[in-house]
């Protein structure tokens, strides 16, 4: 059976708005990421594969079944929502179990397996623990634990790492690297750090359209030689922000120390700097703006 | 004062309209129902105390929807204006929407020939309104319940029919069809303490 | 799966405040209203009073019939059930002159000074007669042991009668207590000693006793079972998004069907417990009555009867709930179903008594006698009990389609697009 998910020719609207705009994407094993920014259509896509969404045109294959087969999928697909909880009134371990009586595991399964995950995310201390007791980054990781219960070949992840502390979400990511080792994991965020981090292969959403695919190399490359760094007077600041895109600052005194993005050095104490995915993806949108991308 | 009138402006363009419009549609068919028209005292009461008065339930309860989502709530109790104002204002409205409500049906009610002592009826319907309403609305800030909030007064109404005041005593919603008030002033208290108390306790956010 | 989701939900159910507050009130229902029921005794020879019951005697239909027009034109107002609905006519100048007219010939009474004294006169003889006998009132609800009769002219046919009181009703817009269907039930006439004590053999060989007393009970129960499940229903319905669970359970493998039907069986069979253990009261009292009086009881009565009487009304007002909830993501549910009910108890006010169940949602019958009229409208109740069952069925069915659809994206009301279009509350 084929383990990719394939998207032809996909588009979405809702009413005479077109939320996803003539998408081809090949998925394959491993952590993909979807970049873009809010409302590219990030979740709109990752609801059409989950079965959430009907897809308006095109055709979407989830590891050789069509998403029109809603059950189907649903047998192989694990999901993530980006806002979500569980019955604040249930254990930890009920809420588990609950949902895995709808994925249609059976009980000796479901025993087996719930314990096992619990440890995996780190929840094997409170599985009695009331949901609504909870902190942020525990709902999270029992979020995980709830997406890959029932062994799914795909586990879509929406914005994961949104409103955690920077300890738990380094924890998160490398959670889902491990996870990701036998499935597709489709991670979708507007946080870049986090396709750095953890993704091999990716795409850029942006109002709907893919304006770049490819591996996370391949992204970076759109930006080698077109990163400067270099230390401006506050006053200058303003002129630089007019002319390139400063990608960070920090002050210094008087002075403030810029990185940006040019297309050729623009004044001799620019220093040329290595490019990293974060100026890549700004150096895209940037691009998507004026003429289209990679 | 302008504070509250633009919390009362957003109340009645976002939260209310529709519960509005099923008030007014309840009183619309009441013709359909039952006679308005040329009726005495008992009938009277009857209609205002046994049908109008269910209004109340239908436009109290609901002050504290908006905030359902928990979000909401934090992010409104973090604002300058106290939430209990805030839900205060919107009782005070929808107050003031059952008593132009009431008054215009009542105005209706004698204009076809009832023949009833207009004022204390009206007063004593409204005693009841705000108490069923403020029945939800205690039962919905005590268990932050929508649900619970509307089950209670349906329940109270319930038992009225059914048990008359063997059980609801001077509490009993439907005493101007015997011709007597004393339970209307039990109620308009009984109303005052219920909605202060529902608003306390949905302000405390200890629910159960 | 159905199984264990069935398992699932009912402890989920088991575990919800709503579900308490329900057997609360269910609780409350039954102690108020049949807390201190006793059975009846065997009537002996020579008691005051055997009760009454309805008569066929065409003098006694008039009598009667003719009194609640008397006390009516009287008071100047007259109670209908139009469309089902009390609703209270008076009459104009010309209308209220030829029903004076129709009181006259049929009884001879010429206007409404000779009526209100024939009144007071007929209530200060049945209050003399009351203290004589050292007779306790009866409650308000029964209303005096004699309805006020009033006497029919000499030369008054019963066909004569008919047509008169056809007119009265239809000046009155017909659903009036002079129409053939009440006026045939209106007469009530005290009972003898033998036909007490027919009623009572009646009610302890045909009902075995826990019949006639297994009706009274779901008689009133139903009144709270035809709105108190849409609570549970509404509840239940609103609690995946209000936990913002409903996506999570979207994904998963497990279809709408399941879902759906695991959800409802559970709910309907959670409020069907506290009513199976409640009729184990009344059973109890009936038992130990039987023994003494060596009846043959019916050991499953009260189970036939809830099931074939209540679980109806239970299956309909939980497959509203449940089916309006996931439509709108409201609970608007709640504010149909209380006008449904609002609607049929009040409709069914004058027909209690057993017999006419009709297409009512909560069929009343409250009395533990009349086993022949139960007997003689029993097809109809049974045709309206079916109807409803079949017809929650289909609110089911019609619920699991609606929320397939969801799961697939459509229909969603507070989705993130549709949820976006709707303004919240800026304060």
């Amino acid at each position: 059976m084929s383990t990719t998910i394939k998207i032809r020719d996909l588009n979405q609207y809702y009413g005479k708005k077109q939320a996803l705009k003539n998408v081809n994407l090949t998925i394959g094993t491993g952590m993909f990421g979807l970049l873009g920014r809010n409302g590219a259509g990030k979740t709109t896509l990752m609801k059409v594969i989950a079965t959430l969404l009907p897809k308006s045109e095109g055709e979407v294959t989830v590891c050789g079944r069509s998403t029109g087969h809603a059950r189907e999928v649903r047998k192989i697909v694990g999901y993530l929502p980006q806002d979500f909880s569980m019955y604040p009134n249930m254990t930890v371990y009920e809420a588990m179990d609950y949902l895995g009586v709808l994925s249609g595991l059976n009980k000796e399964t479901r025993k087996k397996r719930i314990p096992r995950l619990l440890e995996r995310v780190n929840l094997q201390d409170d599985k009695r623990k009331k949901v609504k007791a909870l902190s942020g980054g525990m709902k999270r990781r029992l979020g995980i634990a709830q997406a890959i219960l029932h062994n799914p070949k795909v586990l879509i992840v929406d914005e994961p790492t949104a409103g955690l502390d920077p300890e738990e979400r380094v924890r998160f990511r490398n959670l889902l690297c491990e996870i990701a080792e036998e499935r597709i994991v489709i991670l979708s965020t507007h946080i870049v750090g986090d396709v750095e981090a953890t993704c091999e292969d990716i795409a850029v959403l942006d109002e709907g359209r893919v304006i770049c695919q490819g591996t996370v190399t391949d992204l970076i490359a759109m930006a080698e030689g077109k990163v400067y760094s270099a230390e401006i007077s506050k006053r200058e600041l303003e002129l630089l922000k007019k002319e390139y895109i400063v990608t960070s600052m920090l002050t210094l005194g008087n002075n403030v120390a810029v990185r940006f993005l040019a297309e050729k050095k623009p004044f001799a104490s620019a220093k040329p700097c290595e490019a990293g995915v974060e100026d890549a993806y700004l150096y895209l949108m940037h691009l998507e703006r004026g003429e289209s991308g990679c | 004062m302008e504070r509250y009138w633009e919390i009362e402006k957003v109340n009645l363009k976002y939260n209310i309209p529709l519960h509005i419009l099923v008030s007014v549609l309840l009183l619309l068919v009441s013709p359909l129902l039952m006679g308005v028209a040329n009726l005495k005292a008992q009938d009277t009461a009857k209609v205002l105390e046994m049908y109008v008065a269910l209004i109340g339930i239908v436009l109290l309860p609901p002050v504290f929807l908006p905030e359902q989502d928990r979000n909401i709530r934090d992010l409104v109790y973090t604002k300058y204006v106290n939430g209990a104002v805030v839900y205060l204002v919107r009782i005070l409205g929808n107050g003031l929407l059952l008593v132009l409500l009431l008054g215009v049906y009542v105005g209706m009610l004698a204009h076809n020939g009832c023949e009833f002592p207009v004022g204390k009826f009206f007063l004593g319907t409204l005693a009841e309104m705000l108490f069923m309403g403020g029945l939800g609305l205690f039962f919905y800030g005590l268990c932050d319940h929508l649900v619970i909030g509307y089950m209670a007064p349906v329940v109270y109404y319930i038992t009225a029919v059914g048990s008359a005041d063997k059980f609801l005593k001077m509490f009993y919603p439907f005493s101007m069809v015997r011709d007597s008030y004393g339970e209307k002033v039990w109620l308009a208290a009984g109303a005052a303490v219920l909605i202060g108390t529902g608003v306390w306790c949905r302000c405390r956010g200890r629910n159960c | 799966m159905l199984g264990h989701l069935f398992v699932k939900e009912c402890k989920q159910t088991a575990k919800s405040l709503i579900y308490w507050l329900i057997v609360l009130i269910l609780v409350f229902d039954f102690s108020s209203q049949l807390g201190d029921m006793e059975i009846d005794r065997k009537p002996e020879p020579g008691q005051e009073d055997y009760g009454s019951r309805i008569s066929n005697d065409p003098e006694l239909i008039m009598k009667s019939t003719l009194g609640e027009l008397m006390e009516e034109y009287n008071r100047e107002s007259y109670t209908t059930y139009p469309i089902g609905f009390m609703k209270t006519v008076t009459l104009d100048q010309e209308d209220d002159r030829r029903i004076g007219e129709i009181l006259e010939e049929a009884t001879g009474i010429r206007s409404r000074e000779e009526a209100e004294k024939v009144i007071e006169a007929w209530y200060t003889a049945q209050s003399e007669a009351m203290n004589r006998n050292g007779k306790r009132e009866e409650s308000m609800a029964m209303g005096p042991m004699e309805a006020l009769q009033a006497e029919p002219s000499r030369n008054l046919t019963y066909e004569r009668f008919g047509e008169l009181m056809d007119e009265a009703d239809e000046i009155l817009g017909g659903g009036s207590d002079y129409s053939k269907e009440y006026r045939e039930n209106s007469a009530r006439e005290p009972m003898t000693y033998e036909e007490a004590l027919e009623e009572y053999d009646v009610l302890t060989e045909k009902d075995r006793l826990t019949g006639g007393y297994a009706r009274l009970f779901s008689d009133y129960m139903v009144i709270f079972l035809g709105i108190l499940p849409v609570f549970l229903a509404v509840t239940r319905g609103l609690r995946d998004r209000r936990a913002m669970m409903q996506e999570l359970i979207y994904t998963r493998e497990c279809s709408s069907f399941t879902i759906m039907a695991s959800r409802y069986l559970s709910m309907v069979g959670m409020l069907t417990v506290p009513v199976l253990v409640l009729s184990l009261l009344p059973l109890s009292k009936c038992m130990s009555y039987a023994q003494t009086a060596g009846i043959q009881t019916d050991l499953l009565a009260f189970v036939k009867y809830i099931a074939g009487w209540q679980l109806p009304t239970i299956m309909m007002v939980t497959a509203v709930g449940m089916f309006l909830t996931e439509l709108t993501d409201t609970a608007v549910a709640v504010l149909v179903q209380g006008a449904w009910w609002f609607v049929t108890i009040f409709a069914s006010q004058g027909r209690i008594g057993g017999g006419n169940y009709g297409w009512n949602l909560v069929p009343r019958h409250n009395t533990e006698w009349n086993w022949q009229g139960f007997h003689d409208g029993f097809p109809q109740l049974l045709a309206n009990r079916i109807f409803y069952a079949a017809g929650a069925l289909i609110l089911v069915v019609l619920t699991i389609l609606v929320y397939e659809q969801k799961r697939k994206g459509r229909f969603r009301i507070h989705g993130k697009i549709l949820g976006n279009r709707k303004s919240k509350s800026e304060v």
